[in-house]
């Protein structure tokens, strides 16, 4: 009896707190497809808002802002991260301590201070603030990202495995490509998703360091602070489930929770 | 077995990583179809210098001489060795066929000639019709064999094994020393193996090399290495022995255990302090009216082929391998030989203590 | 074997957009307009009306995060239950907000409380006055805890996971009654957790702008929103800094403290 009890107490619990943090966003979702403007009633079914979306210059400008910097940050960010696990591996202890720690600061710095930081740099060293700052911003804080995904591979690995290849003939440098990066190949596509997702995701950075040029987040920020528009919930509507998509992926790769 | 003409010739070899030095002025060689083994606690420095012949590190002091010739520097992919490692270092984004075909497709060895030697490997490790399974699908013993086949199939003049059994099972063990011995005397090829197991160290080798803290203890054939321990450290480590200090009263007479054993070693000093080495199957139950010594049954196990007592004789206990049982707390004497005392010079570096039995 | 030299890339592209720009945060918190040195900043920013903003930001992260663990806890304990299969599936739903746009979910959460929002629609349907919800402390703290929910849930949830079946059953086995089992030996055990969640709520509810810019609708004034406007609408990049280096210097204290109770860091938070 008392355990039937606590099982339909965490239940109930365990519902009413899914409820809370999703259906805000079943809202909004919804309401993307209401055709009156207002929040108050539903008039009926439409995709208008999305049209609309289409074909509003200034949203699809910074939609090409957003892909192209999340996409390019991406390469990077891997190329570095990778690179720098491989390197940070073979590295005495010391050393590599120091720049894991490197890694963790702007994870552990606040957004608003890591962006006003590199604003501050930015104006002093006379860049512009553009889509270019904003990229430059975004490879720092993703390749932490994509260094932790594959560091712990590295660390698993057997370590006999590049000797082994070296043992069977292979030249170091061919053995990085033909044996060490088949296996730690599961974390780098891993840790380039999470770049990307968190490339794609990113305003506070964003909005710091660049100016002439705005992603979607930074739209979603002005259109805020006029109130709220269906066009932005349409808008809102595909970044939350691209983004969901993206982490579901990530998900099914690695436990979101172990990375 | 082995031909005389020495292929690796180890000269003054040491290695330090920072401050630890691991090995310390190693002279050995190695010959032609040798089964060599380096025997030794974890710790020891086998391992090193095993990776130290492989390759993978290069030594402090000292040189490697491969068929006469330096290759101290020479990096491992141009060396005419291969390693089986401990843990089999398998590449898992290969199958079985491209995992043992990895090093004849780097040296470009046509198709035909790769499908051909790599199948010849297989039937040798007992592994055909794998091919075409991944490495992780397969079991402990197998992937053992298939790092042995990857290593083989080059065709190497020495093959080096780092503990290559130690994570199979007794049984499993104990087939696959047979058979790595059979598959060497078939190759030809010459053998250096590191192991902690003493008892593989004396199935399967023509040479057995005891280390310890950095320094070869002990060079010899296996039943050498048994039966003329030269050290007490080799001694204990070999076998379980009775292991006692004694002193050398005159040539041929020892005293140990408060009694005095004549036994056939000479040339020390008088009263040299001494450590002797009797080994539990090495001393005879008897009369408690006719042993030389005379002591109390402790306890009794039995372990297949023959009952392990410990016998005290007041200060000491003793470790005895008899196929007749005496039941606890019966008085029985021991009698020793003078060709089963085994004396050995005590050494500074030795740091022998009295080993009591259980 | 000169294998190290690959992370240079790294360690330059680091040292140059992390390092470097955090020195010039110092740099201008302690310059003026013109480059003399000077510490007026901080003073400019104490002596100004700023004080309340500091104690409001301060105040509401503290209840944003208590609240937040009083939440956090009970669902992290039920999910991580050892009788309850379905919670490590379950799990992935708590934690995916966490890594989704907070923008998104704030303008989501704008949805439900604007005055002619979802919630005074209900109300108004049902014949009841709207509530002027918008624009208020409770607004944008419960924004803050819609947000930073999944913060404190993650580690409590690792640690409760890891917890050792065995420490339980010998509890249990000494004749520990559910509760005290719980009380003596599941909440001491995941103070870790409890540790790296305060940690990772705290953090970002004492730093943000738009939360309470949206949510707040320009009544509820923060320092993250005091910071943005000394940079963005003052221009004024010192005084912002000085600001930027106090938050810093006190979130380094605030986690320092809590770290101490938990000096093995075994919370492990995200990483």
């Amino acid at each position: 009896m008392v355990r039937r009890k606590r099982r339909t107490l965490r239940s109930v619990y365990l519902a009413l707190l899914l409820m809370f943090l999703y259906l805000p966003i079943l809202v909004m979702i919804c309401l993307s497809f209401n055709q009156s403007v207002s929040r108050a009633e539903w008039t009926g079914f439409t995709f208008d808002w999305y049209k609309k979306l289409a074909s509003d210059a200034r949203i699809l400008s910074a939609l090409k802002v957003t892909l192209s910097v999340a996409a390019m940050a991406t390469v990077l960010s891997t190329v570095i991260g990778t690179l720098a696990a491989i390197g940070m591996h073979s590295m005495k202890k010391g050393w590599s301590n120091l720049l894991t720690n490197v890694a963790y600061l702007p994870m552990t710095t606040p957004d608003i201070v890591t962006g006003v930081s590199l604003m501050l740099m930015f104006v002093f060293l006379q860049w512009p603030l553009s889509k270019w700052t904003m990229l430059c911003a975004h490879v720092a804080f993703d390749t932490p990202y994509v260094l932790f995904s594959i560091l712990p591979r590295l660390r698993q690995m057997n370590p006999n495995l590049y000797e082994a290849a070296l043992d069977l003939g292979c030249r170091p440098t061919p053995a990085l490509f033909k044996v060490i990066l088949p296996e730690i190949l599961p974390g780098v596509v891993t840790g380039a998703l999470l770049a990307f997702t968190m490339s794609l995701d990113d305003f506070v950075i964003s909005y710091f360091t660049s100016n002439t040029d705005q992603n979607l987040s930074m739209i979603v920020y002005s259109a805020a602070k006029l109130g709220v528009e269906p066009t932005m919930y349409a808008l809102s509507t595909i970044m939350f489930l691209v983004i969901l998509a993206l982490l579901l992926v990530i998900n099914r790769r690695s436990k979101l929770e172990e990375i | 077995m082995y031909e005389e003409e020495r292929l690796i010739e180890i000269q003054g070899m040491s290695k330090s990583f920072g401050e630890t030095e691991v090995l310390h002025n190693i002279d050995l060689y190695i010959r032609k179809r040798e089964f060599v083994t380096l025997l030794g606690p974890s710790g020891c420095g086998k391992t090193t210098m095993l990776r130290l012949i492989g390759g993978f590190e290069m030594p402090t002091e000292g040189k490697i001489l491969f068929g006469g010739r330096d290759i101290t520097q020479v990096p491992p992919y141009r060396r005419k060795v291969n390693t089986v490692f401990q843990k089999y270092a398998l590449f898992t984004h290969l199958n079985v066929f491209d995992n043992i075909a990895f090093g004849l497709k780097l040296r470009k060895v046509s198709k035909s000639e790769i499908e051909k030697r790599v199948m010849r490997m297989l039937r040798l490790v007992k592994m055909e019709g794998y091919e075409k399974r991944s490495v992780e699908s397969l079991s402990g013993g197998q992937q053992q064999r298939i790092a042995i086949a990857r290593a083989l199939v080059n065709e190497p003049e020495v093959l080096l094994l780092d503990e290559p059994l130690g994570a199979l099972d007794l049984k499993l063990r104990q087939e696959m020393q047979l058979e790595l011995k059979s598959m060497q005397q078939e190759l030809g090829i010459t053998f250096l193996y590191v192991t902690h197991d003493q008892e593989e160290a004396l199935t399967m080798s023509d040479t057995i090399v005891v280390m310890n803290g950095g320094r070869i203890q002990q060079i010899g054939d296996p039943k050498r290495i048994y039966d003329e321990p030269k050290n007490a450290f080799v001694a204990d480590f070999i076998g379980q022995s009775n292991l006692l200090s004694g002193v050398m009263l005159e040539d041929e007479l020892v005293m140990m255990a408060g009694k005095e054993f004549p036994c056939v070693d000479e040339g020390f000093e008088k009263n040299e302090l001494v450590d002797v080495v009797v080994r539990p199957e090495d001393i005879m139950v008897v009369g408690a009216d006719v042993g030389m010594l005379v002591g109390t049954v402790e306890s009794v196990l039995f372990k297949g082929v023959h009952y392990e007592m410990i016998v005290s004789t007041g200060e000491n206990r003793w470790k005895v391998h008899s196929t007749t049982m005496q039941p606890a707390g019966t008085r029985v004497g021991l009698s020793i030989v003078p060709f089963n005392i085994h004396i050995m010079r005590r050494e500074s570096s030795g740091g022998v203590q009295e080993v009591e039995p259980q | 074997m000169k294998r190290h030299w690959y992370a240079t890339p790294y360690a330059l592209w680091m040292t140059l957009f992390t390092i470097v720009p955090l020195l010039f945060v110092v740099y201008f918190a302690f310059t003026t307009k013109s480059g003399e040195w000077t510490v007026a900043n901080f003073g400019k920013f104490f002596k100004a009306s700023n004080l309340p903003v500091v104690a409001d930001s301060f105040r509401l992260a503290f209840l944003c995060t208590l609240i937040c663990l009083l939440i956090g806890y009970p669902a992290a304990y039920f999910l991580s239950a050892r009788n309850f299969p379905l919670g490590r599936a379950l799990v992935v739903l708590f934690l995916l907000p966490m890594w989704m746009n907070f923008l998104l979910r704030t303008y989501a959460m704008m949805t439900l409380l604007e005055k002619n929002g979802v919630i005074n629609t209900v109300l108004d349907a049902l014949g009841l006055p709207p509530q002027n919800l918008i624009g208020t402390e409770a607004a944008v703290l419960l924004g803050m805890v819609y947000n930073f929910l999944p913060f404190m849930i993650l580690p409590i949830y690792t640690v409760l996971k890891k917890l050792d079946l065995r420490v339980i059953e010998a509890a249990e086995d000494l004749g520990a009654p559910p509760s005290k089992v719980f009380s003596r030996v599941v909440v001491p055990l995941s103070v870790p957790g409890v540790v790296s969640g305060i940690t990772m709520v705290f953090m970002p509810a004492v730093t943000t702008f738009a939360i309470s810019r949206m949510l707040g609708s320009g009544m509820i004034y923060l320092i993250g929103d005091t910071i943005e406007d000394y940079y963005i609408n003052f221009n004024n990049r010192n005084v912002g800094s000085a600001l930027s280096l106090v938050l810093m210097v006190l979130i380094v204290i605030s986690i320092g403290l809590l770290r101490m109770a938990d000096p093995k860091g075994e919370g492990g938070a995200l990483w």
